[in-house]
């Protein structure tokens, strides 16, 4: 649906010149995140500066039914911020400014553009930190962050982004600007601001974000086991928690990942690893001295072939180098390859495990896992070789039979990634008519005209495109009084 | 085929059981909400008749309390009309206990003592502990986004509830979250539902994250003689290496209560973690007292139940919730205390809450009506500019008609809240009037 000359003649007049892109080069840079499957670019892309300009951009889209996608830094994994209708992108890369540091009360208010390790570098010389730690976190935006409910591999002890979002302005998908939370805790009426977070730009616009600020810990171990079958290291991750040690990450490869890591970067892993787990304590220095030492006997008791403990920041940096390298190292073994994200309960671990060796073999594909083990978060990349059709083919029905597998065991379609474009078919896996309805009321109360990011997060209907209708349950016969 | 006209007291009877459904009117007016006697009493023994029982409800447009354990009826506005009180006891089943996944799901109905028993086997718990905790219903304190001195460490319910199966006002049953830990398919239903008050659908079965217990817990204490030296102290910890999960404040009313102390502001911490870990922060939190000038003394065990003991609030009494900023702490302590001291010289006013984040919980006896009224709207005014809240935890009927317990809702978004309930309960059938605003 191409945009009209007046409509672009408008948009213009909020954003400048500077601010709008309507070239073809330019919008074909928004036509895809980081999932590249899917492809959409927008008719015109809008860079406002502040959160008027966006009030402005919404209302001049919902007068005319023009679809908007918000779009951060584009370093989503979901087809979340591409526009697969067309329509009008609204970037949030000249929002980028910190807006207060509070130190009393250890929060932060900053616009949504700004990327996320550069708050952490505002305030790390007071000694504080912002939590979330995507593994984009040196490109992802704040704003992108809230957008997914993001986490990260320390999320196990921190929690994810909706822990750390005390408050948000959001221009919503009826142009009003509400803000939503603040610095004070507790605000009576219900928590729009926490399901607002991960709404995944389907309410509306974040136009500026308070989060909490924390104290960057004392002391940091990083501990490396490995063992020779993912049950051990399984029973070690369970030993661990078991014994109310809460890690600030705590993370597994197995063996096909071990094995590229170590073709690759040679961060030298035992040969015959077939798990490795990362293990990083951080707090006061007492505690993480005594729950360092308990960690590692527990990962001999099951078995360890061998435990290093880093002793300094270098080390620390050189047991992480094959974890942060796993995406790259599979490069080795197949030209390209589907990451999956997907949870199940902590103990499922070895069954799960166990099930996706099974498809693997069913479709003839290899599947590599660095998985977040504390959590239970799986991060499966199912490898192909991109020139094969077939190959392709197959890689995909693992890839669904793999989150209907994680589903049985109790699990959830996406535990970090997000929903997006590429997942709102999967959600009926996990809920069900009454649940998805009472999800698509919500999305109108926020976006009434449906203009905010739509197809993304929910499926919609086969039937029709209204959502999904509950059946109610019956009540006795006869006529009450 | 013709129907028969009966009451909905027998069509209840034929959902719930005869034992399900009360009518007589002793046990009517004892069920009374300020001063509003229910035409039944319905006790659904499974989530199936709840959901039928909602949906007869709302056919007949009839007005339902939920509640639980019943210590937080005098929330809220005085309901704008009852015709059902749903007592959710009868749902107090533990549904799926996985120990090594550190989650449980139960029905809302159970009490937090009972799954306290279940969980204690394992040293498992769930981080909660406002005043009266034990007794209440976990459905109940998720309903009423209830918190206590934890908070700090583990934050509050909606930090902990992964998913929920609630039914809506019409009957239907409607799940949201998951049973993970972690999970972002689809909306973040729970935190929705937290603190909902019920009005967009009742808690049937909640899956919670449990915490291991601590291998060790000790807890200190530290008086000061005014809130700003123990302001100063609490902004040390909070900048220091301590990771303590609990900070609490008490005013001298309260700390006469809890300790030996008979005058002062005190200063409780609590540090949990492995035993040396504990041993080696309680002598560093010694070191800081100690460069304030003060000395820490050791609390027994025990403490904090006491201390939930001393801050409930016996009947007649109101407490109120004051949430303002973490580094306006001693000016808001003093503020309540002044402005007590002028409206109402008799008053007993209690007050503890969480030093780091500056949220506060006062209880009063001895004042009335009128006086608290006016120390409500006083303390509002003080608290806006921050953005902070007073609300009417509980207190009498003629108190939450003088002054709005909620106080006001920022215009945007109370207008997405008045959606959203028009949306999900457009008979009014659940708590109708109870809420913000009156919704």
């Amino acid at each position: 649906m191409p945009l009209s000359g007046p409509f672009l003649q408008e948009l213009e007049r909020i954003v400048g010149a500077n601010g709008l892109v309507r070239t073809f080069e330019g919008r074909l840079v928004y036509e895809c995140d980081m999932h590249t499957f899917y492809k959409g670019a927008p008719d015109a892309v809008a860079l406002p500066k502040g959160s008027d300009e966006v009030v402005e951009i919404v209302n001049l889209c919902r007068r005319e039914r023009v679809p908007i996608v918000p779009r951060g830094s584009g370093t989503g994994l979901i087809g979340g911020a591409m526009a697969p209708l067309g329509g009008v992108m609204i970037g949030t890369n000249r929002m980028d400014a910190i807006l207060e540091v509070d130190y009393p009360n250890r929060c932060a208010t900053v616009q949504p553009g700004l990327i996320n390790l550069a708050l952490t570098r505002a305030v790390a010389s007071r000694g504080y930190f912002f939590a979330p730690d995507p593994s984009s976190q040196m490109v992802s935006s704040i704003g992108g962050n809230v957008a997914t409910n993001a986490g990260g591999p320390h999320c196990l002890k921190y929690g994810i982004t909706t822990n750390h979002i005390l408050g948000i302005e959001l221009v919503t998908g009826t142009g009003e600007l509400i803000r939503l939370g603040g610095k004070a805790a507790d605000r009576p009426g219900y928590d729009l601001l926490g399901v607002a977070v991960g709404s995944e730009g389907t309410f509306g616009i974040v136009t500026a974000v308070t989060v909490r600020l924390l104290h960057a810990a004392e002391a940091v171990k990083t501990i490396l086991a490995s063992f020779t079958a993912i049950e051990d290291a399984s029973e070690a991750v369970s030993a661990i928690i078991a014994a109310g040690i809460v890690p600030a990450a705590l993370e597994m490869l197995d063996e096909l990942m071990i094995r590229a890591i170590n073709e690759g970067t040679g961060a030298g892993y035992p040969k015959d690893a077939a798990a490795v787990l990362l293990i990083e304590l951080d707090g006061p220095s007492a505690e993480v001295e005594a729950q360092g030492e308990r960690a590692a006997r527990i990962c001999w008791e099951r078995g360890a072939l061998e435990v290093r403990v880093a002793a300094d920041v270098a080390e620390r940096a050189l047991l992480w180098k094959g974890r942060k390298e796993a995406a790259g190292a599979v490069g080795r073994l197949a030209p390209t390859y589907l990451l999956q994200d997907a949870v199940v309960p902590r103990s499922k671990l070895p069954a799960i495990m166990r099930e996706l060796i099974a498809i693997g073999a069913r479709h003839r594909v290899q599947i590599a896992n660095v998985f977040h083990a504390g959590d239970g978060n799986l991060h499966p990349l199912i490898l192909y070789d991109d020139r094969e059709p077939a190959e392709l083919e197959r890689a995909k029905a693992a890839n669904e039979e793999l989150l209907r597998a994680c589903i049985e065991m109790g699990g959830t379609v996406t535990g970090e990634h997000g929903v997006g474009l590429d997942k709102a078919k999967n959600l009926p896996l996990q809920y069900g008519e009454a649940d998805l309805n009472f999800m698509y009321r919500l999305r109108r109360a926020f976006d009434p005209d449906a203009i905010m990011n739509p197809g993304k997060l929910l499926p919609s209907h086969p039937a029709c495109g209204e959502g999904f209708r509950p059946a109610r349950p019956r009540v006795p016969d006869g006529a009450w009084i | 085929m013709p129907v028969a006209t009966r009451s909905f007291g027998e069509a209840f009877a034929v959902i719930a059981g005869r034992d399900g459904v009360r009518d007589d009117a002793g046990a009517l007016a004892e069920a009374a909400i300020d001063g509003l006697v229910p035409r039944w009493i319905v006790r659904p023994a499974s989530l199936d008749q709840l959901s039928r029982v909602l949906a007869l409800a709302c056919d007949g447009r009839l007005a339902v309390i939920p509640r639980g354990a019943g210590t937080s009826l005098e929330l809220g506005n005085p309901p704008a009309r009852v015709d059902v009180v749903l007592d959710l006891a009868g749902l107090a089943q533990v549904i799926e206990y996985n120990p090594d996944d550190l989650t449980i799901t139960v029905q809302a109905g159970i009490s937090a003592g009972a799954l306290a028993a279940v969980l204690a086997p394992h040293r498992q718990w769930l981080t909660l502990d406002p005043p009266g905790v034990a007794g209440r219903t976990v459905g109940g304190l998720a309903a009423t986004s209830a918190s206590g001195s934890l908070r700090p460490r583990y934050g509050t319910f909606r930090d902990l509830l992964l998913g929920v199966r609630f039914v809506q006002a019409d009957g239907v049953v409607t799940w949201g979250g998951s049973k993970v830990v972690k999970s972002v398919s689809g909306y973040d239903v729970p935190k929705l539902m937290v603190g909902a008050l019920g009005t967009l659908g009742v808690l049937g079965e909640m899956t919670l994250r449990l915490h291991p217990l601590p291998e060790a817990e000790r807890s200190w204490l530290i008086v000061f003689d005014s809130a700003r030296a123990a302001q100063a102290l609490v902004e040390r910890v909070v900048d220091s290496a301590l990771q303590p999960s609990r900070l609490e404040i008490f005013n001298e009313a309260a700390l006469r209560i809890v300790s030996g102390e008979s005058s002062g502001v005190g200063i409780a911490v609590s540090i949990g973690s492995v035993t040396e870990a504990v041993r080696e922060q309680g002598e560093r939190l010694a070191e800081i007292a100690r460069s304030s000038g003060r000395r820490v003394l050791a609390l027994p065990d025990g403490f904090w139940d006491k201390a939930g003991l001393a801050m409930s609030a016996p009947a007649g009494s109101t407490a109120l919730q004051v949430s303002a900023l973490a580094d306006r702490l001693a000016g808001t302590v003093g503020a309540i205390e002044e402005a007590f001291r002028v409206a109402s010289p008799g008053a007993v006013v209690r007050l503890s809450g969480c030093a780091a984040f500056g949220t506060l919980r006062v209880v009063v006896s001895g004042a009335e009506v009128a006086e608290i009224a006016a120390v409500v709207s006083r303390l509002r005014a003080l608290v806006d500019e921050v953005g902070g809240s007073v609300v009417v935890a509980c207190g009498p009927v003629e108190l939450r008609r003088a002054v709005d317990p909620w106080g006001p809702i920022e215009p945007g978004a109370f207008a997405l809240m008045r959606t959203l309930r028009a949306e999900f309960d457009p008979g009014r059938v659940l708590n109708p009037g109870r809420y913000v605003g009156g919704l």
